[in-house]
C-alpha cells in the first residue's frame, strides 16, 4: 500500500548544533506513529518538519498529493509559500500546551480555522464543531472559554480544533506532558478512540504504556538520528542498548 | 453639525494621505480673496467684541475699510502674533493687520503698506516701583514681551533680559507677580489695558525714548501688487477722512498722523464682570471643546493608532530596512517636542509648497504624535502574546495578516489599553497647542478671553475644569473596557 507519509533524508541544525541527521520514513495512512527518545533527540524536530513549524534544511517532507523538498532551494518565494501552506493544510496539530486562543469560547476555537480559512459555512462549521465536541466528551461546554476548562478538557478542546479542519494526518507533541497525572487518562482516551477510528496519528509522547498499545510503527531517535525502529515489538523487546537504557529510566519514573 | 464634523475631518485626513489635493482656488472674476492675519487678543486694535463675539478693534476696521475701498475679499485668520509671521512666510495669510511696527530688520523680509499708527512706547512697572521711569534704566533689569514684537527689540537694545510670553496680559500678571520689573509696549494697548482691568497695581513709569514707531500692514515680499494696492487704499481712506474717524472712534484722538499717539483717551474694550465674562466665556469653551478638541482627539487617536500597529510591525519584522524605519520614526517623534512638529507640519511644509488645512495639519502632526509613543507601547503588547499563539494560528492555516487581525491582536489590545488610556488622556490635553497653528478649540476660546477681560485666574481654571471633566469621563470608560477585553481571563 502507498504510504500516506513520506520522510526522506530529513537534516536540521541550529547554529551548528547538528539537530536532524538522515531522518527517514513512511506512515501508512490509518496507523499510529510514536516517535520517542530522550530531550533532545530531535523528535518534537520531525513532527514540526511534517507542517514546517521547522523548515528542515534538505530533506523530503511528503503528506499525501502534497510535498517539498527542502534540498532544493525555492526559485519563487510565492510558489515555496503555496507548496508550505498546501502542506500544512493535509495535517492538523495538537500542542503540548495546547495553545488554544484564550479570547475566544471553545466553539469559537474550532470553527476558527474552518471558517476563517477554509471559508466553510458558519452553520455547518457549528454543527461539525458540537459533533466533535461530543467526541471528545466535551459537549455542552460550547460557551466556555479557555480558561475556564482543566488541563485535560484543554486539551481535549485541542484534539477536537485539529480534527476540525478534517486534516488527513493529526500531529500530536507530547499531548499529555504538561497535564497533571490524574487528567493524562482523559486525554489518552481520547486519542485511543482516534487510533480505533483508524485516524492516522503521528504521536510525540513518553507515554510508553500508553504506545504500547496503540503504536503501529515505532521510531526510537537519539542524537538527532533514528537509532531504532519497529512496530510495538521496539518498545517491549528493544534490541538497540540505548532503547533498552531510555525505556527503563522512563518506565521506572512512571 | 456634531457628527458630520468628526467624519468630514477623518474625510480630510484620508485625502491628505491619500494625495488628494484641495480644491483649487477658483478666481474667475470673483473679488480677489486677501486673507488677513490677526491676533484678536490685543485689545482695543484687535479683539472680539465681548458682547457680539465679533472680531473688532481699530486694525480690523482699518483693514475692512482698506479691503473694501481696494475691492478685495476680506478674510481674517486667529493666531498668536508669534505665528503670524510664520502663517504670512508659509503662504497661509496674504497680510498682518496687527500693529505690526516698522524696523530694519522686518523692512529685510517684508513689505510695509504706508503706516497707518503712530505710536511710541511706554514703560510699565509695579506700582510701587519708581526705580524704573527711562529706558536706560532697563539696563539688567529682566522685562516680559512676545517674542516678535518690536517692543522686545527695543527692551533688548536697552540691555533688559526679556522674558518672553505670548500676550501682553500675562506679562502684566508676571509684573504683578514680581516676576519681571517691567514691560515696554505700546502706549495704547497699555491704556486700554489699563482701562478693562482696573488694574491699579502698575502703572506708566515713563515713556519708552521719545521715537515716534510706525505700524502699517505687513505683506510678503513677492506681492508688491497687494502692498501698492493697499497703500492706494490707504492714501484715499486718509484724505476722505475715514482713517481719522475709525481712530477717534477707538483712542479719541488720530494717531494715523504723526503725534496723535500722545493724547489718546481710551475708554477700555471690555466693561464686563468677572461673572459675566464666564458666563460669556463658558458656552464658547464647550462649543470649542466639542467642535474643536473632541473631534481633533478622536481623529488623531484613531489615525494614530493605526500607525502604532503599522510601526510596530515593522519593528518586529524580519525585513531590516522596515525595522529602521520605524525605529527612525519612533526615535524622531519621541525626542522633539510636539508644539515643534506642529509647526513643522503646518509652518514648516507650508513653506516648501504643502499647504494643509489647519485641521489636516493639527490632525496629522497629532496622530503622527500618537503613533511614535503608542508604537512600543503596542510593540510590548504584541510581544506578550505567546509564541505557541502564532504556530496555532499558523497550523490552521492563516495567514500572517489574519493570524495578526483574528488571533494576536485581540489579545495584545487587552494588554494595550491601561498604556494607551495614558498616551489618550495626554492626547486630550495636547490639542491645548493646536491653537498656535490657527485651529480654534477650547484653550483657544480660554485664551481669546482671557486677553480681552484680563481674568486669567477664572478663565484658565474653566478650562482646566473642561479637561478634568473630559479626562475623567475617559478614565470612568477604561474600566468597562477592560473588563470587556478580559473577559476570557480566568
Amino acid at each position: 500500500m502507498n504510504a500516506l507519509i513520506e520522510v526522506q533524508g530529513l537534516e536540521k541544525s541550529f547554529g551548528d548544533q547538528l539537530v536532524l541527521r538522515d531522518v527517514d520514513f513512511t506512515a501508512t495512512a490509518g496507523t499510529v506513529t510514536v516517535l520517542l527518545g530522550p530531550s533532545g533527540s530531535g523528535k518534537t524536530t520531525v513532527l514540526r518538519s511534517l507542517n514546517v513549524l521547522e523548515t528542515p534544511d534538505s530533506g523530503l517532507v511528503r503528506i499525501s498529493d502534497a510535498s517539498i523538498d527542502f534540498g532544493v532551494p525555492p526559485t519563487d518565494k510565492a510558489a515555496r509559500h503555496r507548496a508550505v501552506k498546501a502542506l500544512r493544510a493535509r495535517s492538523g496539530m495538537v500542542f503540548q500546551s495546547h495553545n488554544l486562543f484564550p479570547h475566544k469560547t471553545v466553539l469559537g476555537n474550532l470553527i476558527e480555522g474552518p471558517v476563517q480559512v477554509q471559508g466553510r459555512d458558519p452553520e455547518e462549521a457549528v454543527a461539525a464543531a458540537r459533533e466533535l465536541l461530543d467526541k471528545v466528551g466535551l459537549a455542552g461546554r460550547e460557551d466556555a472559554y479557555p480558561s475556564q476548562l482543566s488541563g485535560g478538557q484543554q486539551q481535549r478542546v485541542g484534539i477536537a480544533r485539529a480534527l476540525a479542519l478534517t486534516p488527513e494526518v493529526l500531529l500530536l507533541d507530547e499531548p499529555t506532558s504538561a497535564l497533571d497525572p490524574e487528567l493524562v487518562g482523559e486525554v489518552l482516551a481520547v486519542i485511543r478512540d482516534l487510533a480505533a477510528e483508524n485516524w492516522t496519528l503521528v504521536i510525540v509522547t513518553h507515554e510508553v504504556r500508553f504506545a504500547r498499545d496503540v503504536a503501529e510503527q515505532v521510531l526510537f531517535l537519539d542524537g538527532g538520528v533514528v537509532a531504532e525502529r519497529g512496530g510495538a515489538e521496539v518498545l517491549t523487546d528493544p534490541r538497540e542498548e540505548r532503547t533498552q537504557r531510555f525505556l527503563k529510566r522512563v518506565l521506572d519514573a512512571g | 453639525m456634531r457628527l458630520t464634523r468628526p467624519l468630514l475631518l477623518l474625510v480630510l485626513v484620508w485625502g491628505a494621505l491619500l494625495g488628494i489635493a484641495g480644491p483649487a482656488s477658483a478666481h474667475v472674476d470673483a473679488p480677489r480673496v486677501v486673507r488677513v492675519g490677526t491676533e484678536g487678543t490685543y485689545p482695543p486694535f484687535t479683539y472680539r467684541d465681548p458682547d457680539t463675539n465679533e472680531l473688532t478693534g481699530f486694525d480690523i476696521e482699518v483693514m475692512r475699510a482698506v479691503g473694501e475701498e481696494a475691492g478685495w475679499d476680506v478674510q481674517f485668520v486667529e493666531a498668536p502674533f508669534d505665528s503670524l509671521f510664520p502663517a504670512l512666510d508659509s503662504g497661509r495669510i496674504d497680510v498682518i493687520a496687527n500693529q505690526v511696527t516698522i524696523n530694519a530688520e522686518r523692512e529685510a523680509r517684508y513689505l510695509f503698506s504706508t503706516p497707518y499708527t503712530y505710536s511710541h512706547g511706554v514703560i510699565v512697572t509695579a506700582k510701587d516701583n519708581d526705580d524704573i521711569t527711562t529706558l536706560a534704566d532697563l539696563e539688567g533689569r529682566t522685562t516680559a514681551q512676545t517674542a516678535s514684537s518690536n517692543w522686545a527689540q527695543v527692551a533688548r537694545d536697552a540691555g533688559a533680559d526679556v522674558k518672553y510670553v505670548q500676550d501682553f496680559g500675562p506679562g502684566v500678571e508676571l509684573l504683578v507677580q514680581g516676576r519681571v520689573d517691567a514691560i515696554v509696549n505700546d502706549n495704547i494697548a497699555v491704556l486700554d489695558y489699563l482701562a478693562t482691568s482696573g488694574n491699579d497695581q502698575v502703572k506708566i513709569a515713563g515713556d519708552a525714548g521719545d521715537e515716534t514707531l510706525e505700524q502699517a500692514l505687513t505683506f510678503r515680499k513677492t506681492d508688491p501688487d497687494l502692498r501698492d494696492e493697499a497703500d492706494e487704499a490707504l492714501a484715499a481712506l486718509t484724505k476722505d477722512g475715514t482713517l481719522a474717524k475709525i481712530s477717534e472712534k477707538y483712542f479719541g484722538a488720530d494717531v494715523t498722523v504723526k503725534g496723535g499717539s500722545q493724547d489718546v483717551d481710551v475708554k477700555g474694550s471690555d466693561s464686563r464682570t468677572r461673572w459675566e465674562v464666564l458666563a460669556d466665556t463658558a458656552p464658547k469653551m464647550l462649543r470649542g471643546l466639542v467642535q474643536g478638541t473632541i473631534p481633533l482627539t478622536i481623529a488623531s487617536f484613531l489615525v494614530g493608532l493605526a500607525l502604532a500597529v503599522l510601526a510596530a510591525l515593522a519593528r518586529l519584522s524580519s525585513i531590516r530596512p522596515l525595522d529602521w524605519v520605524a525605529r527612525t520614526y519612533i526615535s524622531i517623534i519621541r525626542g522633539t517636542p510636539l508644539l515643534v512638529q506642529l509647526f513643522l507640519v503646518f509652518y514648516g511644509l507650508g513653506q516648501v509648497g504643502i499647504k494643509l488645512d489647519p485641521y489636516v495639519a493639527a490632525i496629522l502632526a497629532l496622530s503622527l504624535n500618537v503613533g511614535g509613543y503608542a508604537a512600543e507601547v503596542v510593540r510590548a503588547s504584541i510581544l506578550s502574546v505567546p509564541r505557541g499563539q502564532y504556530e496555532a494560528a499558523t497550523v490552521i492555516g492563516m495567514e500572517y495578516w489574519q493570524s495578526m487581525r483574528r488571533i494576536v491582536l485581540p489579545q495584545a489590545a487587552r494588554i494595550a489599553v491601561p498604556p494607551l488610556s495614558n498616551t489618550l488622556l495626554s492626547l486630550i490635553k495636547d490639542t491645548s497647542l493646536v491653537s498656535l497653528i490657527l485651529v480654534p478649540e477650547l484653550f483657544h476660546e480660554a485664551n481669546i478671553a482671557a486677553a480681552l477681560s484680563t481674568e486669567y485666574l477664572p478663565l484658565y481654571a474653566l478650562a482646566a475644569l473642561f479637561y478634568w471633566v473630559v479626562c475623567y469621563l475617559v478614565t470612568l470608560g477604561q474600566a468597562p473596557l477592560e473588563r470587556r477585553l478580559s473577559r476570557y481571563v480566568a
